[in-house]
């Protein structure tokens, strides 16, 4: 599959199209993941899916059919589909007709894609990942843990006139170190194979579950914790996702009602996306073509925007946004090291586990630490502890922060972070 | 076009050229596979669409180890080239493969058709009359005054699939399912609070759909939805919980379903979904909860959402128990896991989400069988002091090994002195796995076992959805910790 292709099965639907107007997408996606348990490879699978998906409407009667199989009939076929179902729709108020193909000239330069990836075998996987596990099983521990390479490639065309194209790699690694009575973790991902390694990572899982090992009681209560950049990230998420959403907010719906411009978190948070940023590249154009930009969500604690869809935008004479494809959260660049050493007693978080809103409207959530959870006296970690589960208001929270790290690509791109009187509710009975 | 005599000769071939490759082992799979999806929100239809895939996913045992390879190309040459591809990356695999290589247990080989037994297709329904429904639910409840918003969807799957493996399996399966599902909320001046709806998802054609009261019941979804907005949050401390049939099915699902998927007990999840903390060495001993608790896997069910005849292992569906009388006995397996429990036999609990995806170990049809006595859910709350009721799915939260739980749900009512109060607004309950089941001391008749279903179950790397059902009759559980969330 390449762009070629991806365009002409475009050019062939909307010549097919009767519709008053439509939308194309093609997407493709090549990818390899070995999978590791107990130091022997466990799973091995190379996977490689194409989608054509036609969106066509009535006036603004519409209707979607998508398939996977992109022979001429069939994408006939689909565009038929589309439209039979375009046809018995009710009128849809919101419906957006397609952008003009002067907004290709809005998109920007997003270099997301590194040709090395396409060199990936399921061999070249299978043995940094049989490296990896020689090396632990000589600590005396066990690696579970999967290394994953993927492209993929998403092309859009609309009866406007308007083309698309963006391709993009990835490669994630996430290792588990077991020992008899504790566990410890470690991630990379990024869309260069360069910023990956298996044994790297390997490593590090390593080295925590080395201080993870027979961990002890700790009652909860309210803690400082110092979160690993991918603990970090795992709650992070869940700020992000609580109530950007220009229309839900509106309408009363989202914890950001009447809050817009208005400092609702500490002055040291920032959350912004920027799809160009070369540390996480996001996609240059939404779902229906729009171009996506640089934007804050919060700057220095400040609610700074919503996100508009097209269709909200409109009704409120405000520029649509569309939604994030990157969330980025700035640091100051303190070190974990140094936030270890300020801290007179608190935890280090290396990451959570099953997180999920509590309450969106506060908004609040609840959430588990993971693979070690370590005790910080006097500047220093003393001591594994057993796992605990918190429950957490999410602004409140985020107006605790004390100290922040660089940022680390993880499930997005966030600095650790050092926080007071972080709320936790129970223990488990491991480590 | 799809054809099924065409699919199985396309399984065999692929399977052929796995052996000539070198394969010990080799099973393919064609699935075909077609959804449509409805949403509405408010009056409007906010999106309708078909989406169809097909393709082949051929899995072989060569050297030792694991290879697997799919292809949405169903020409004779692309799924020889898949079988091929399939074993090369088999012997990669075997890199690191395990000291005596693959134990994989005897199944004998199956053949014939399975089909969902159902009356009328979903797929075949006018979409104007099922967005149509949804649209009339809506206005319904946004009549409620208080009730903002409404929103609904649809979502049916029609699925075809073919098996073969070098065992002369070779069969297919045809199977339907559908769920329905709409939401009200009531916002205020604070804040916003949601009450839902849903036709559970099941294995089953547009009557399942028509027989649950999605209409008849809209105005009192609503007006549930601006009391939660107006009820008090729940209490802090310890409280009986009565939980109904829609909101032990994520209970069930997390704590035991999870728990007892044998893959996740022997650590082949451990870096993802997590482990389990019900270990081989405590089956047959480990208190899993109080002695009327009794959990049975089912993947014969009629409707069950994991019931396909066979699963993607070529194992037939069987029913059997994992926790008799409160103590575990029994797992969920694969052909390549229960010899780690000394089964000569698979439980047939090995699925893949669609032709692209590897099979592994996924919930069976999991449930709690009926309590033995008679008694009724109005018996069952006259009996509790003080207590809360809750329905329908909420917040959840769960540590990797399935111990350490939280769980909110869709609505809350308060019991005191044997009667049904008044709606709170927040509930949410904490406990340990075994205590929380050993602490169930009354669950209603048959009469009133109810399944219920999860549809969007993640599992696997790369991920993988699986939908299984979840049946249980009302249940109390004494005295389990409960607060109202952080705020």
């Amino acid at each position: 599959m390449n762009e070629s292709r991806m365009m002409d099965t475009i050019r062939l639907a909307l010549r097919a199209v009767q519709a008053g107007s439509a939308e194309v997408s093609v997407g493709y996606g090549s990818s390899i993941t070995t999978r590791m348990a107990d130091n022997i490879i466990t799973q091995n699978v190379r996977q490689e899916g194409h989608n054509l998906s036609v969106s066509c409407a009535y006036g603004n009667r519409h209707g979607g059919a998508s398939t996977n199989d992109l022979s001429d009939e069939s994408i006939r076929a689909v565009v038929r589909r589309a439209e039979a179902i375009a046809k018995v729709a009710r009128p849809d108020p919101e419906f957006m007709p397609p952008l003009p193909a002067t907004e290709a000239r809005k998109y920007l330069k997003v270099e997301g894609f590194v040709p090395a990836v396409l060199e990936a075998t399921p061999r070249a996987l299978a043995s940094s990942l049989a490296a990896a596990a020689r090396k632990v099983r000589a600590r005396k521990l066990r690696l579970s843990g999967a290394v994953t390479s993927g492209w993929y490639l998403n092309a859009r065309g609309n009866s406007a006139g308007l083309r698309c194209f963006h391709r993009s790699s990835e490669v994630e690694t996430h290792m588990t170190a077991l020992g008899a009575a504790g566990s410890g973790w470690a991630q990379e991902s990024s869309h260069d194979p360069a910023g990956v390694n298996v044994g790297r990572v390997a490593a590090e899982a390593c080295e925590v579950a080395a201080r993870a090992q027979h961990p002890g009681d700790l009652p909860p209560g309210k803690h400082t914790v110092i979160m690993q950049p991918a603990a970090a990230a795992e709650f992070m998420m869940f700020v992000a996702w609580a109530g950007w959403d220009a229309k839900a907010t509106d309408e009363g719906r989202t914890f950001l009602r009447g809050k817009l411009g208005k400092r609702i978190f500490g002055p040291n948070i920032t959350l912004r996306t920027d799809p160009t940023d070369p540390r996480c590249p996001g996609g240059p154009f939404d779902w229906d073509g729009l171009a996506m930009r640089p934007l804050d969500l919060v700057r220095n604690g400040v609610v700074a925007n919503l996100l508009y869809s097209r269709y909200w935008a409109k009704r409120k004479r405000k520029a649509a946004n569309g939604w994030p494809t990157n969330y980025i959260m700035d640091g100051e660049g303190t070190s974990v090291d140094d936030m270890i050493r300020s801290t007179a007693r608190g935890l280090l978080i290396t990451r959570f586990w099953y997180v999920r809103y509590v309450d969106r409207m506060i908004p609040s959530a609840t959430g588990m630490t993971r693979d070690g959870l370590f005790l910080i006296e006097n500047g220093r970690i003393t001591r594994p502890v057993k796992q605990m589960r918190f429950n957490a208001n999410l602004v409140e929270t985020l107006n605790k922060v004390e100290m922040t790290g660089t940022p680390v690509r993880s499930y997005m791109l966030v600095p650790a972070l050092k926080i007071r009187d972080f709320p936790f509710t129970s223990t488990t009975k491991f480590g | 076009m799809i054809h099924g005599v065409v699919m199985n000769e396309l399984c065999l071939r692929a399977i052929g050229a796995a052996k000539r490759k070198g394969a010990s082992y080799a099973d393919a799979r064609i699935v075909h596979e077609r959804h449509q999806v409805i949403y509405t929100e408010d009056r409007r239809v906010s999106d309708i669409s078909d989406s169809e895939s097909v393709g082949i996913g051929v899995r072989v045992i060569a050297g030792g180890a694991w290879g697997f390879a799919a292809t949405p190309d169903l020409t004779k040459a692309a799924v020889e080239k898949a079988a091929g591809r399939a074993v090369e990356v088999a012997k990669a695999s075997a890199l690191a493969r395990a000291p005596k290589g693959i134990r994989w247990a005897d199944e004998p080989p199956h053949h014939g058709v399975f089909r969902t037994p159902f009356k009328k297709d979903p797929l075949e329904v006018p979409v104007r009359d099922k967005a149509g429904l949804l649209l009339a639910v809506a206005d319904e409840v946004l009549r409620v005054r208080g009730v903002k918003k409404c929103t609904g969807y649809m979502y049916f799957t029609r699925e075809g699939r073919w098996f073969a493996n070098t065992s002369g399996a070779s069969f297919e399966s045809d199977t339907v399912m559908g769920v329905a599902q709409y939401t009200a909320t009531a916002v205020g001046p604070r804040t916003a609070k949601t009450r839902s709806l849903e036709a559970y998802p099941a294995n089953a054609g547009w009557e399942h759909i028509e027989a649950t009261p999605m209409l008849a019941e809209a105005r009192r979804v609503g007006e549930e939805a601006v009391a939660k907005l107006k009820g008090r949050p729940g209490p802090t401390g310890r409280r009986d919980l009565v939980l109904m049939p829609s909101h032990l099915a994520l209970t069930m699902h997390e704590s035991i379903g999870h728990a007892t998927e044998l893959d996740r007990v022997l650590g082949m999840e451990e870096s993802l979904a997590g482990s389990s903390f019900a270990t081989i060495d405590k089956l047959g001993k480990l208190k899993y909860g109080s002695p009327i608790m009794n959990i049975v896997c089912d993947n014969t069910m009629p409707h069950g959402l994991a019931t396909k005849g066979w699963d993607d292992d070529g194992v037939a569906g069987q029913r059997w128990p994992v926790i008799k009388d409160g103590i575990l006995i029994d797992y969920q397996t694969s052909r390549e896991v229960c010899h780690a429990i000394g089964a000569h036999r698979s439980h047939g609990s090995c699925r893949a989400d669609s032709w692209a995806s590897i099979p592994i170990i996924r919930q069976s049809n999991i449930g709690l069988e009926p309590g033995r006595k008679t008694l009724t859910p109005d018996e069952l709350i006259a009996d509790t002091k003080e207590g809360i009721l809750i329905d329908g799915m909420g917040s959840f939260s769960i540590d990797q090994k399935r111990q350490n739980f939280q769980f909110g749900g869709d609505c809350f009512w308060e019991i005191r002195n044997g009667k049904k109060r008044a709606i709170l607004s927040d509930v949410t309950y904490q406990a340990i796995t075994t205590e929380f089941w050993g602490a169930m001391d009354a669950i209603c008749d048959r009469r009133f076992w109810m399944p219920f279903g999860v549809g969007n179950c993640g599992k696997g790397d790369p991920g993988q959805t699986a939908r299984m059902t979840h049946g249980s009759a009302p249940a109390r559980f004494r005295k389990i910790r409960v607060s109202p969330g952080a705020k």
